[in-house]
Order: C-alpha cells, then sequence, then structure tokens
C-alpha cells in the first residue's frame, strides 16, 4: 500500500481535475439515479391519477435527469482523463529526477534493454491509478451517500439495506478479491517471462538446436510453458470474471431486499405504495453504477506491482562520493589496482589493474574480446564504481571529486552512443549549446561527415544512421566538448579501417597535448601510441610502447602475429 | 476479423454453451422485471398481503440467481475460448517457426517474432473473452426483451424499432470519426510517447555531457502536449457515447411519455404492462451501447490477427529428407553438384559444384557477402536445395535420413549460441545421448575449457544464460568445441572467427581443429592464412559463384585476386 502513496501524492499534485472529475462523476450517478427513480415514480403517480400536467412535469424531468446524466458523464471523463495524463507526467518527471542520478551506473551494470521497457510498461499501467483504483469507491460514496440521504425521507429501511448494499459490494467484495489475488499471486507475469526467455532461446539458438537433434525437445519444453502462461492466464481471467458475477448478484440480492422489505411495509401501510416502485428503481439504478469496481481488484493490484516495481528501480541510493571540483587542466590519471565484478556474476571483469596514465599521453587498451576493456575504461570514467583499489586523479582518489566535474573534463565516445530524435544540429548541441553551426559543420568535417546537414533529421536511437556513421557522429560531438581527458570505446569498429585511420591522426594532430585513452580491438596503427596495454581475462598482463612490446615477442606480439595472418 | 470469427465458431461447445446461456440470461432478465412489477402491482395497486407475494419474492430470488449464474458462465466460457485458441496460436506459431529453414540464417527477426508469440497473441484475447460472448448475447437478449415488450404494448415495440437502429448507425458514424481523428494524431501522439524512452535511453549521454538537468523540462512539456492531444482524440471518443446515452435517454423519454398517455389519458395499458416496459426497456439499451463497447476492444484484436496471418502464409521450402540410414563413424563422400539457392533475387548461389572426398580439408573464403556462410548452410543441411544436388556417397541427399545426417556433423560458428543453464549442460548438448561425467571431462579437457570450469566455485554447475553471459568470446568458442569433441562428428562445418580471441583459444582452436580433422572431412570458412594454406581444396567465392577453386599452390600462381587479398609477409609494413 505504502508504494501507491508516492503515486497517490503525485495524482492529487493537481486538484483541480481530479475534483471536476469526482463532482461530475457524482453528478452523472446521482442524475442517473434520479432518471429512474422519477420513472417510477410517474408510472406509480400514473396508476393513480388523470391528470394531465403530473404526466408532463414528470416527463419534463425525466428529459432533464437523462440529459444531465449524459453530460455529467462527459465531463466525468474528459476531467478524470485530464488528470491521469497530468498524473502520469508528474510520475515521469519525478521518476526521471530519481533515476537521473543512478542512470550511468545502473545501465552499466544490467542490461538497459530489458530495463527500461519495463519502467515504461510500469508508468504506463499506473494511468489505471486513477481512472479504476483511486477514484471510483470515491464517487460511489458520494453518490450512495446522495441516494441513501433522499430514500431515508421515504423509509429508513431502503436507506439501511442500501448502506450495506454499499458496504459490501464497494468495500468487502473487492477488498476480498483484492486480498485473494495478492494472496493467490498469480504468476503470470512470471510465466510470461519464462515463455518469453524460452521462445527467444528457441529463435536465437535455432541453429544449434537442429544440428544437435533438440528441437523436438525445446520445442515441447516453449509448448508447455505457453500452455502454463495460458493456464495462469485462463485462472486470471476467471477469477475477474468470479470478482464480477458475485458483486452484480450482491447487488441484486440487495435491491431484492428492498423490494421485500418495501412490499412488506407497504402491505402493511406503513410506507406509501406510490413510492414503491420509485424505491425499487433507486436500487436498480444506483447499483448499476457499481460496475467499475468490479475490475477494482485486478487494477489495484496490478499498480501496486507497477508501483513496487519502479520503487525498487530507483531505490538503490546514489553513491556517495565527495563533492570537490575536479582541476581544470591536464592530470594524470592513476588505477591502483582496480577491480570490478558484475552483479550476478562468479569472476571478476578486471582486476588488480595498476597503470599510470600520464597528463598528455595516449594510451590504447588492447586484448581479446572478453577480456574487460571496456570494463576498465568505465571504471577510469567514473560510470561504474572501483569495487576494489581506487582510481586516482593527480594522486587524489576519484571519490572526492563529483561525477559532474569529472565528466566536465572527459571527451567520451562509448561504443554505443545514443543519439536523440531531431536533428543532427540538436543533437551535436547537446556537446555544447552554444556551437555554432560553422563549429558544427567544421567537426562533421573532421570525421569525414561533411556531406551531411545540420539540419539532418535523426530518427529514434539514430537508427537512421549506419553503425560506422553513428560512431563518428558520436566522435564530433565529443569534439565539441572540449574536454582536456579523451577516453574512447572502439569508437571507430564499424568505420572502414583507412578512414578509422585517418579519423585517429586528426584527432591526435588535433589536439597533441591532451589526454587520450583508448580502447582499441583492432592493432593496426598503435606505433604512435606512448603506451599500450594489453589485457586477458580482466588482468593486466603486458604494457609498453609498440616498439618494446614487439622485441619482447609476448602476448601482443602474439595478437598482432594473428592478426597480420588475416586475410583482406 | 473473419479469421478470427472462423476460430471462435469452431470452438463449438463453447459457442453453444454462449448461446444456451445467452438464452436463459435473456429469460432470467425478464422473469427478473416479471416478479418485480409482480410485487409492487401486488401490494400497491392489487393492494394484497404480503404473504400473498410471497411466492413472486423467491420467483425473483431465483430469476437473480440464474441470471447471475449465466452471466456466470458466460464470463468463463468466454475466458475458456479465449484460453483454448490463444494456446492453438501459440502453439502453431512455434510450430511454423520450427518449420521455417531460413531461421537458422536469419537472426535478425527474432525479436520480433518473440514478440508475436506473446503480444499479438495475447491481443487476441478481448475478440475471445468478450466480443464474442457479448455478440452472441446481443443478437439473442434484445431479441428476447423486445419480444417481452412487445406482449405487453405492441406501440412500444414500434417504438424501439424505429429508435434502436440509430444507435448501431451513429456508432459507425462517431466510430469513423473517432478513428480518423486518431490516425490524424497517431503521428503526434507516438512522437510524444516516445520522448520519454528516447530521454531514458540516452540518460548515460546526457549525464556524461552534463545535460541531464534540462530534460526534466522536456520531458514535462511533451507529457503535457501528450495529454493535451489525447484528450483531443479522447474527446471526440466521448461525444459519441454521449450522442449514444442521449439516443437511448430520448427513446426511453419517448416510450415514457407513451406508456404514460395510455396509462392516464386512454387508459388503455395496465400498470402492470407499463412498469414492465420500463424495467425492460433501459435493460435493452444498455445491451445494445454494451455491445458498442465491446467492438471496441475486437479492434485492436485484428491487427495483432492479421500479423499472424502474415506468419502463416509465409512460404516454406522444406528441406527434403529420405529413408536411408549413413553408416555410423563412416566418413561420408559429399558432391555438390550445380547447386542453386536463392533467398532473394537480390542474392543467389549459382552453379556451385564442389567434390569433397572423406577427411579432406575445405577452406571456402570469399569477400563478405559472396555466399560463405549460406554456402555453409547449404551443405550442413539446413537449407534447402534450389536446383542442383548434394550427393552423399553417392546419394542424393533427398534419400538420406534426416536424424542421421545430423548425427554426422558439427557445426561451430563464429558466435555459438550458449543455452541457459549450466556448462556441463551446454556441452552435453552436443551429444544426442546420455553422456559419462568422464567423456564431459575428456571434451572439455580437449577443448582447453577444463582449467577455468576448475576455477569457477561451482565448476560444471554455473550457470551460463542469456546467450552465455559472463563468458568470453574465446570461452564461448571452446565450449562449441567441447560439444564437437563429444559428438564426434565425421563432418564439421567450422567458421572460423576474424579476430578478437585470446592467444589460448587462438591456439586450441588451431590444434583442435587439427584434432578432430583426423576422423572428419573439415569444411572451414577460413580468414587464416595458416588455415587456408593447410587445406587440400580452397574454394573461392564471389558473387554467389565458385570464382576459382584449387590448392593453395595453384591460386597464388594462377589467380590475381586471391594473390592480391594475402596478407603481406612478416615484418611488412602495415597494410
Amino acid at each position: 500500500m505504502n508504494e501507491l502513496v508516492q503515486v497517490l501524492k503525485l495524482t492529487l499534485h493537481e486538484k483541480r481535475d481530479v475534483a471536476l472529475a469526482i463532482i461530475f462523476g457524482m453528478l452523472a450517478g446521482l442524475a442517473s439515479v434520479a432518471l429512474l427513480a422519477s420513472s417510477g415514480y410517474l408510472i406509480s403517480k400514473a396508476a393513480l391519477t388523470g391528470q394531465l400536467t403530473v404526466l408532463i412535469v414528470i416527463g419534463a424531468c425525466l428529459k432533464l435527469f437523462g440529459l444531465g446524466s449524459a453530460v455529467s458523464r462527459y465531463s466525468e471523463r474528459l476531467f478524470s482523463h485530464r488528470a491521469t495524463f497530468t498524473m502520469l507526467g508528474n510520475l515521469r518527471v519525478s521518476f526521471f529526477e530519481r533515476l537521473s542520478p543512478l542512470a550511468p551506473e545502473l545501465y552499466g551494470k544490467y542490461r538497459s534493454g530489458d530495463l527500461l521497457s519495463r519502467i515504461i510498461g510500469d508508468v504506463e499501467s499506473l494511468q489505471n491509478f486513477l481512472l479504476r483504483v483511486f477514484y471510483p469507491p470515491i464517487v460511489l460514496l458520494l453518490v450512495f451517500t446522495g441516494t441513501i440521504l433522499f430514500t431515508l425521507y421515504f423509509s429508513i429501511y431502503t436507506a439501511i439495506l442500501l448502506a450495506v448494499g454499499y458496504l459490501l459490494t464497494a468495500v468487502v467484495v473487492p477488498a476480498y478479491f483484492a486480498w485473494r489475488k495478492r494472496r493467490r499471486n498469480w504468476r503470470t507475469r512470471e510465466s510470461r517471462g519464462a515463455l518469453s526467455a524460452e521462445a527467444a532461446e528457441f529463435l536465437y539458438g535455432f541453429r544449434d538446436l537442429k544440428i544437435y537433434r533438440q528441437l523436438a525437445g525445446k520445442e515441447q519444453k516453449l509448448a508447455g510453458l505457453a500452455e502454463s502462461y495460458n493456464e495462469e492466464q485462463r485462472n486470471e481471467g476467471k477469477e475477474e470474471v468470479y470478482s464480477q458475477s458475485a458483486n452484480g448478484f450482491i447487488a441484486l440480492l440487495i435491491s431484492l431486499a428492498i423490494l421485500a422489505s418495501g412490499a412488506y411495509f407497504t402491505a402493511a401501510g406503513e410506507l406509501e405504495g406510490i413510492y414503491l416502485a420509485m424505491l425499487v428503481m433507486i436500487s436498480l439504478g444506483v447499483f448499476e453504477n457499481m460496475a467499475p469496481m468490479a475490475a477494482f481488484p485486478a487494477h489495484f493490484e496490478e499498480s501496486r506491482k507497477a508501483a513496487v516495481r519502479l520503487e525498487s528501480v530507483v531505490a538503490e541510493k546514489p553513491r556517495e562520493k565527495g563533492s570537490d571540483e575536479l582541476p581544470e587542466g591536464l592530470l594524470t590519471i592513476s588505477a591502483k589496482n582496480v577491480g570490478y565484478m558484475f552483479p550476478n556474476e562468479q569472476r571478476p571483469a578486471v582486476e588488480d589493474i595498476t597503470i599510470d596514465f600520464p597528463a598528455g599521453s595516449k594510451t590504447a587498451i588492447v586484448g581479446p574480446s572478453g577480456s574487460g576493456k571496456s570494463t576498465l575504461l568505465a571504471v577510469l570514467m567514473d560510470i561504474l564504481p572501483a569495487r576494489d583499489g581506487q582510481v586516482l586523479f593527480n594522486d587524489v582518489s576519484a571519490e572526492e571529486f563529483s561525477q559532474e566535474s569529472i565528466w566536465r573534463s572527459l571527451n567520451v565516445v562509448l561504443q554505443e552512443n545514443h543519439f536523440f530524435q531531431g536533428t543532427l544540429r540538436s543533437n551535436l548541441q547537446i556537446a555544447d549549446p552554444s556551437a555554432t553551426d560553422k563549429q558544427m559543420a567544421a567537426a562533421l568535417e573532421r570525421v569525414e561527415l561533411g556531406r551531411f546537414s545540420l539540419a539532418m533529421e535523426v530518427e529514434e536511437k539514430g537508427q537512421n544512421l549506419s553503425g560506422g556513421e553513428r560512431q563518428r557522429l558520436a566522435i564530433a560531438r565529443a569534439l565539441l566538448k572540449k574536454g582536456d581527458i579523451w577516453m574512447l570505446d572502439e569508437p571507430v569498429s564499424s568505420v572502414d579501417s583507412e578512414t578509422g585511420q585517418l579519423i585517429y591522426e586528426r584527432l591526435f594532430d588535433d589536439h597533441p597535448d591532451k589526454t587520450f585513452i583508448v580502447v582499441s580491438h583492432d592493432l593496426t596503427g598503435l606505433e604512435k601510441m606512448d603506451q599500450i596495454i594489453v589485457l586477458e581475462n580482466g588482468r593486466l598482463i603486458e604494457s609498453g610502447s609498440y616498439d618494446e612490446l614487439m622485441r619482447s615477442e609476448g602476448y601482443f606480439y602474439g595478437l598482432k602475429e594473428i592478426e597480420q595472418q588475416v586475410m583482406a | 476479423m473473419k479469421d478470427l470469427k472462423q476460430l471462435a465458431f469452431e470452438q463449438k461447445n463453447s459457442i453453444s454453451l454462449l448461446i444456451v446461456m445467452s438464452v436463459l440470461r435473456g429469460a432470467a432478465m425478464i422473469g427478473q422485471a416479471v416478479f418485480f412489477v409482480l410485487v409492487v402491482d401486488g401490494v400497491f395497486i392489487k393492494g394484497r398481503d404480503f404473504g400473498e407475494i410471497t411466492p413472486f419474492l423467491f420467483g425473483l430470488l431465483l430469476a437473480i440467481i440464474v441470471r447471475s449464474a449465466a452471466g456466470y458462465l458466460i464470463g468463463r466460457t468466454g475466458v475458456d475460448m479465449a484460453a483454448a485458441i490463444k494456446k492453438q496460436l501459440r502453439l502453431k506459431l512455434i510450430n511454423s517457426f520450427k518449420e521455417d529453414p531460413l531461421l537458422s540464417s536469419a537472426e535478425s527477426h527474432s525479436g520480433q517474432k518473440v514478440s508475436l508469440v506473446l503480444d499479438a497473441v495475447d491481443e487476441t484475447d478481448g475478440f475471445f473473452s468478450k466480443y464474442i460472448p457479448q455478440l452472441i448475447q446481443s443478437y439473442i437478449i434484445p431479441i428476447m426483451l423486445l419480444a417481452a415488450i412487445i406482449s405487453q404494448n405492441w406501440t412500444t415495440g414500434l417504438i424501439i424499432l424505429v429508435t434502436a437502429p440509430f444507435i448501431p448507425v451513429f456508432m459507425a458514424i462517431v466510430g469513423k470519426r473517432t478513428k480518423e481523428k486518431a490516425d490524424e494524431k497517431m503521428d503526434q501522439l507516438n512522437r510524444f510517447s516516445g520522448t520519454f524512452l528516447d530521454i531514458l535511453q540516452g540518460l548515460t549521454t546526457l549525464r556524461l555531457f552534463g545535460q541531464g538537468e534540462k530534460q526534466k523540462d522536456k520531458i514535462e512539456e511533451s507529457s503535457k502536449n501528450f495529454r493535451d492531444s489525447t484528450v483531443d482524440v479522447l474527446k471526440s471518443a466521448f461525444l459519441s457515447s454521449l450522442t449514444l446515452e442521449y439516443i437511448s435517454m430520448l427513446s426511453i423519454g419517448i416510450i415514457a411519455l407513451e406508456v404514460g398517455l395510455r396509462l392516464v389519458v386512454f387508459d388503455n395499458l395496465s400498470f402492470f404492462s407499463a412498469f414492465l416496459i420500463m424495467v425492460l426497456v433501459p435493460d435493452f439499451f444498455t445491451m445494445l451501447k454494451d455491445f458498442g463497447s465491446a467492438f471496441h476492444t475486437a479492434r485492436g484484436s485484428v491487427s495483432a490477427a492479421q500479423l499472424m496471418d502474415e506468419e502463416f502464409s509465409k512460404e516454406r521450402k522444406q528441406v527434403v529428407w529420405g529413408e536411408t540410414e549413413l553408416a555410423e563413424g563412416k566418413v561420408p563422400h559429399l558432391s555438390l553438384e550445380n547447386l542453386n539457392f536463392a533467398y532473394s533475387p537480390q542474392f543467389e548461389l549459382r552453379d556451385i559444384s564442389i567434390d569433397i572426398e572423406p577427411y579432406s580439408k575445405i577452406a571456402v573464403i570469399g569477400k563478405s557477402g559472396s555466399g560463405k556462410t549460406t554456402l555453409m548452410h547449404l551443405i550442413a543441411g539446413l537449407l534447402p536445395i534450389k536446383e542442383g544436388d548434394i550427393l552423399i556417397d553417392g546419394k542424393p541427399r533427398e534419400e538420406i535420413d534426416e536424424s542421421s545426417w545430423f548425427k554426422q556433423i558439427s557445426y561451430i560458428s563464429q558466435s555459438p549460441y550458449l543455452f541457459a543453464g549450466t556448462i556441463k549442460e551446454n556441452i552435453a548438448i552436443g551429444a544426442d545421448r546420455e553422456t559419462s561425467q568422464k567423456e564431459i571431462d575428456e571434451a572439455a579437457e580437449k577443448a582447453g575449457i577444463s582449467d577455468l570450469i576448475a576455477s569457477l566455485p561451482q565448476g560444471y554447475e554455473t550457470g551460463v544464460g542469456e546467450g552465455g553471459r559472463g563468458l568470453s568470446g574465446g570461452e564461448k568458442q571452446r565450449i562449441a568445441l567441447a560439444r564437437a569433441f563429444l559428438k564426434k562428428p565425421t563432418i564439421i562445418l567450422f567458421d572460423e572467427p576474424t579476430t578478437g580471441l585470446d592467444l589460448q583459444t587462438e591456439r586450441i582452436l588451431q590444434q583442435s581443429i587439427e584434432e578432430l580433422s583426423r576422423y572428419a572431412t573439415v569444411i572451414t570458412v577460413a580468414h587464416r592464412l595458416h588455415t587456408i594454406r593447410n587445406s587440400d581444396h580452397i574454394v573461392f567465392l564471389e558473387n554467389g559463384k565458385v570464382a576459382a577453386a584449387g590448392t593453395h599452390e595453384e591460386l597464388a600462381a594462377n589467380f590475381e585476386p586471391y594473390r592480391n587479398r594475402l596478407p603481406l609477409p612478416q615484418g611488412g609494413a602495415t597494410r
């Protein structure tokens, strides 16, 4: 429940729409009850008198209530949806504010694709919170209170029965089903996850499965999971039908009781017969408003779970760090016994790395795939925390500096760089909002993208650009940032090698006194680097200049030899 | 929507149950109204005792029970029907994936296919669990109610017959307008809803560039715009229900007036009939409106069904197999004769003829896109031949038993797939039989992975999941080798990695292939000079054709493009 309080606060952030929705909801409910009440009264009255005027007056009431109910319902829907979307906006902002300090580390640690689609889905599903969880009981309470007060004037028993009916159908039964739902803890979501994982495996591993004759077995397993997911869905669906029917049944029973008591008191002469039809119609009408409560348990549980999941994403406290500013200018960066292990993994990704990156030096990090190159770079960038050891800037621990101030000095190009929907210009301006078109065009020129216009549209995730174009654009963006330390993670892996070498050369020539740390997958053109460090299995096994490493005929030499064996 | 409907009506039991229950529910609704009215009529007009009307109250109780029970059963049947059909659809999808030979090569669309099995199928749910039951009820119950009303007063029936058709007509008109409006704004809506995801995805970038703070306003603004556009679209949807509500209110009003007039002025209608009509008429309109909202749910299901239909209607050509079993352990002679294969008009393999002697080493080389991998898939029996023959020991592949063929081969790709499970399971998958720990140990030893396994706290039981995260490229490669050692194939298809492997794996890979080749034919997509040189026969592919074939010496002497692609000798300048 606590998790939903936060959502509730955001919902009530802008009270006007919520209040209007509740008021119109109440009016709509009361008008529909009044409509049926007057039709019941009309018939009874008509049966007794021959006066046409009565008929006309009541007939006019009928129209009025009908129109009133329809218009109020319309306004209610409008305001409640407006309020819901406002709430969603607030929710997004508040979630963003909490996620923002955690994001780089969180994304580095986990596969961010899954995480993000989960977040988006959960935020979306909270749109039902106001519409189907929070406000139907309140509106119903108001409608019932109004109706009960009205009936009190005619028959206290009817009023009592209505109150009991309200308690049962709006509180007891939904609460019972919500409790049942929670206790049974439907595994629908889990079984969906299992099915999805298995289906992905079936498709991605198809070739191996086929060759190893495992396809039939895997298909059976997949069919089994599909079946159990189906069963969960079926049970959940049945539960909903059950809850709906139970609520409807109780409402009808209450109407029956009102009729019976009304008939009893009419027969006994304690209630005027002319009101009997009206009271019965009221009971039928007021319970018609109860329909949304049937879906309450499902939506309540769904909202609660979504809130819990969202909470768990941002529950982690941001890493505690000092707030010192990293000094401007050239800095020597050092790693001292640095180690990092990803959550849920058994081996450290990097271990016991000690190396200096002197101010203004150019370093290449090389090694086989999976040797920990990118992880080391992420630790140096302060995206991931050093689990062991520490990173030092001019002999002061990185822990003393705020992330913002470290990142301000860095020019970073990652393996996968994000581009936003917009134009090339808007994407480049992320690096420097004040950059002029001339500067931006020059940056594009430096990475051989001069043919692109700044007004060119960039689609979501830059998917209208090729991998190589995206990498070059990321370098152009970094060029505009003017930091003192360049950290590049395989920045030209998708660019043809000639252009790649050209871009490297320009980078180094244009920034001769800046510090460069470059993760590289290929070993060409490393002759110019001041130092090369070689990682294997997360450990630093060799370092030195190109010539030193080649002379010593160690690991680097071996890798180089293999590279030279590869056919063009 | 026809196909979905057909699927629903194939569930004959459910449909009959729905029909019976709808009739029952309709009858109960009428019964409920009748007893209600009888009670009121009894005490109010006829002045009866409470005791005299008690039987009516019991009748009413019965009607209520039947109405609720029938409603419950209708709902349940809908859920059951949806579950049965969804199961059927999922199995059909899985089966159609299994039958798709191209799946082994085209991995790119796997994500979409997963979503087909999950999301698309789920989206059809509403059609079966809500729309169809509502459809059947809407065919049956309003007619029953109308009949009951006409039996009391035929003129009321006439008014309904005149006014009711306006509801579906208006529904169609307004629905169409809403849809147009929604389509018109769709683009805008999608853009807004994408912004949040876009910003979350780019959060690392934004923070690295010190732009995190500014995005708050952007989210706020896009959320507001999103809200306003959505509300705009919703407005017209709500307006449609307002109109519907108003039409039904208007009809009820007209009917009330008519009934009242007859009751008061002409005095030719009894209180019983008048009250009964006034109870039944709202029910009648409610049924029609419910159908309108169910119709809405059905819309989403239809587009999902179309997606599935596309998958089902894909043309698939299967690999043809026969009955003849291959002799176990004997290395077969393979011969490709004038093979042709096409994915699409843009890419095809043409006129491939290669003779592959038992125990020989074949190297396939060529630029990326020249058809190397496709050729490997054809040889492996993963893709169907369009024209030409693959002869296995002189017999066309169409005569060979599928199982006995796959028992003979191993395929080691550049990025072997590791299944979610333990290391042991991932090695054991290589052999299609029970294997002892000793056999697995030996295979791991030969593939140079036993040291690594021993270093892990859980050893063989270490979980490697989701495509084998936590293992490096080289380690995955070695697990694939272990699979091959366990299987002892007679034909090995090997896609040599370009670079990125550690030296140990490089060494092991060379040794292992050497070792495996003593008992098998090895066909390699080769990138290393060393591998190419050591082959007995080199096939040089260009644009899907064999441009040249022969030994290293022959090609180096006679084939210019081959010579040009050879790496420069050691110590030379960088390329």
